[in-house]
Parts: C-alpha cells; structure tokens; sequence
C-alpha cells in the first residue's frame, strides 16, 4: 500500500518519544534500540499515520535546536474533535505555542505550537464545512482540487 | 546493556482476552517466518505451557519437540516474559521476550519487547549477513507480524 510519512530528528529521540506521547497522544509502536542504549530507529503512530524519531544520524540531519530554531518544513495533525482540549494537554507538556486556536476561513480549527527541539507543529480539526466559493470569498484565493 | 526490539498495537479486547489468545492460542496465530526460524525442519506448532517455567515449544511434524524458551515471568493478564532460543543459535545464547497487555478505554495495548538479538554472532547462519540495525529492524517486523495476527485471532 502506497503511503507517505515523516522522519524527524532530534538531540534527544528518547525524551522526544516521550514528549510526543504526552503531549499529542501518539503511540510508540516500534522501538529499536543498540547495544547501548541509543535510539536506531522509531515509529509513533496516531491513527493511521506514523511519524519517524530519530538521531541526527548525518551532518544533514539536524534537530531544529542544533539550527538556531529553523524548520523547512512542519507535520501536520488532523483530529476529529475536541481541539481545544488538545491544545490545552499539549501546553501542559510544555508545547511553545506560536498561534492560539483559531478558526481559518477553511473550516478548519488550528493552532500551531513548538515542541521541546523546536519543531513546529500544525494541528486541525475540521469544525464548519465551507464551501469553494465561500473560502474563495473569505480568502481572494482562486481555488483549485476544493471537493 | 543490550540492544532492544520494541513493537506494540491495540487489540480491540480485554487484557484477559488478549493474553488468553497469546498464550493459550499461538498454535493458531503464529507466523512462521524463514528469517527467523526456530528449527531447521518444517515450522511446526507453537504451544506455551501456562505458569512460571512452563516451555514454550514447538511440536514438528515428526513428532519431536523443540523447546524454544520458557516462562521466566507469569502475571496474567499483564505481563508474561519468556526466554527465546533458535536452534541456529550458538549454544550458550539465550535472548528474552516481555509481552505487556495494557487497557486503554476498551482495547488493550500489547506490546513486545525483544531484547539480545544482537548478540546472535555476525558469522551465525540466524543473522543472514545482516548488519545490526538490519537485523533489529527485521527482527521488529516479525514481531509486528505477530502481533497483527494475534490481534486477528483475540477479536
């Protein structure tokens, strides 16, 4: 079955496994760990996406906290309900916040936050649906591929 | 220390359910996998004896019994620990499985944990040439295999 997912690097994998657990409620499903005790490889589910924990394994590969913070790219989140309650347990854990939840012109609830490394991550929950012409009215975006 | 090899899944059951399906069930659920043999011979039937120092065995088909490990822990319906010895394997090596069976609201969380792979000899025939990290991944996906067909079998 052809699928998509993400690898994310981190200083500290352990504490990030951890973290992730706590304050998202992802679930470690595979965990590979050497003679020494260092992570190899790691997968944390949440619904019927995972997401990849590991080292810095190459110069290439870096924790945002290794990088003064920068981030190419972020993972999303896409729950079905109580996102308020979601964000709430994430700040508990100590999440950075960088937007509040707020409702987007696309009928999505999200907020946006910093996890310990610096990753950023992106969380929604759909709560309104809009149509094409209304997002396309609320946004002056030309829109294409709206179902 | 030691390397580890950790997978876990939810099952829709009861921890009782779950462990009653692992234990008193494997003959049904398990997977033989040629990576991973545990004899020589054609895979035969997997059976634990339930409680502390039980074998867990596998019957061929010509009637011998090979043991693969015992029950070095035996709490029902938590957890359950038991040693795993492949015939390839040197002599003197003995790896160890954990399996835990956790609630979350009504499912079961079951998750093993495989530690001392590594130590399987790189010349050894149970390694198939595979360097560590190969060996512990493949390791994993045998048990996630399992684990999807214990899950199929509790349920």
């Amino acid at each position: 079955m052809a699928r998509m997912s993400s690898a994310l690097f981190y200083q500290d994998p352990r504490a990030a496994i951890d973290w992730l657990q706590k304050a998202f409620g992802f679930e470690l499903t595979m965990l590979l760990e050497d003679a020494d005790g260092g992570v190899a490889h790691s997968q944390l589910s949440f619904g019927d996406s995972m997401v990849m924990i590991g080292t810095e394994w190459t110069e290439d590969h870096k924790s945002p906290k290794s990088i003064g913070g920068k981030n190419t790219q972020t993972v999303s989140i896409q729950i079905d309900d109580d996102i308020d309650a979601h964000y709430a347990r994430a700040r508990a854990a100590g999440a950075e916040i960088h937007a509040e939840p707020a409702t987007q012109f696309y009928g999505d609830r999200t907020y946006r936050c910093r996890d310990p490394e610096g990753h950023i991550w992106n969380v929604s929950q759909t709560v309104e649906v809009v149509s094409r012409e209304e997002a396309e009215a609320a946004s002056g975006l030309k829109i294409t591929g709206w179902v | 220390m030691t390397s580890k090899v950790f997978v876990a899944l939810r099952v829709k059951a009861t921890p009782e359910r779950a462990f009653e399906a692992f234990v008193g069930e494997i003959g049904m659920w398990w997977k033989p996998n040629p990576l991973f043999q545990t004899t020589p011979r054609a895979p035969g039937l997997l059976a634990f004896e339930p409680g502390e120092g039980g074998r867990l065995t596998e019957t061929l088909a010509n009637g011998k019994v090979f043991e693969i490990g015992r029950i070095t822990a035996w709490e029902p319906p938590h957890r359950l620990e038991f040693s795993w010895r492949q015939a390839n394997f040197p002599p003197e090596l003995k790896t160890q499985v954990e399996v835990r069976f956790e609630a979350v609201g009504d499912e079961t969380r079951v998750s093993i944990e495989h530690r001392g792979f590594d130590q399987v000899p790189l010349q050894s025939a149970a390694r198939h040439g595979f360097p560590d990290q190969a060996l512990l991944m493949r390791l994993a996906e045998y048990w996630q295999a399992q684990l999807a067909a214990l899950r199929d079998t509790a349920t």
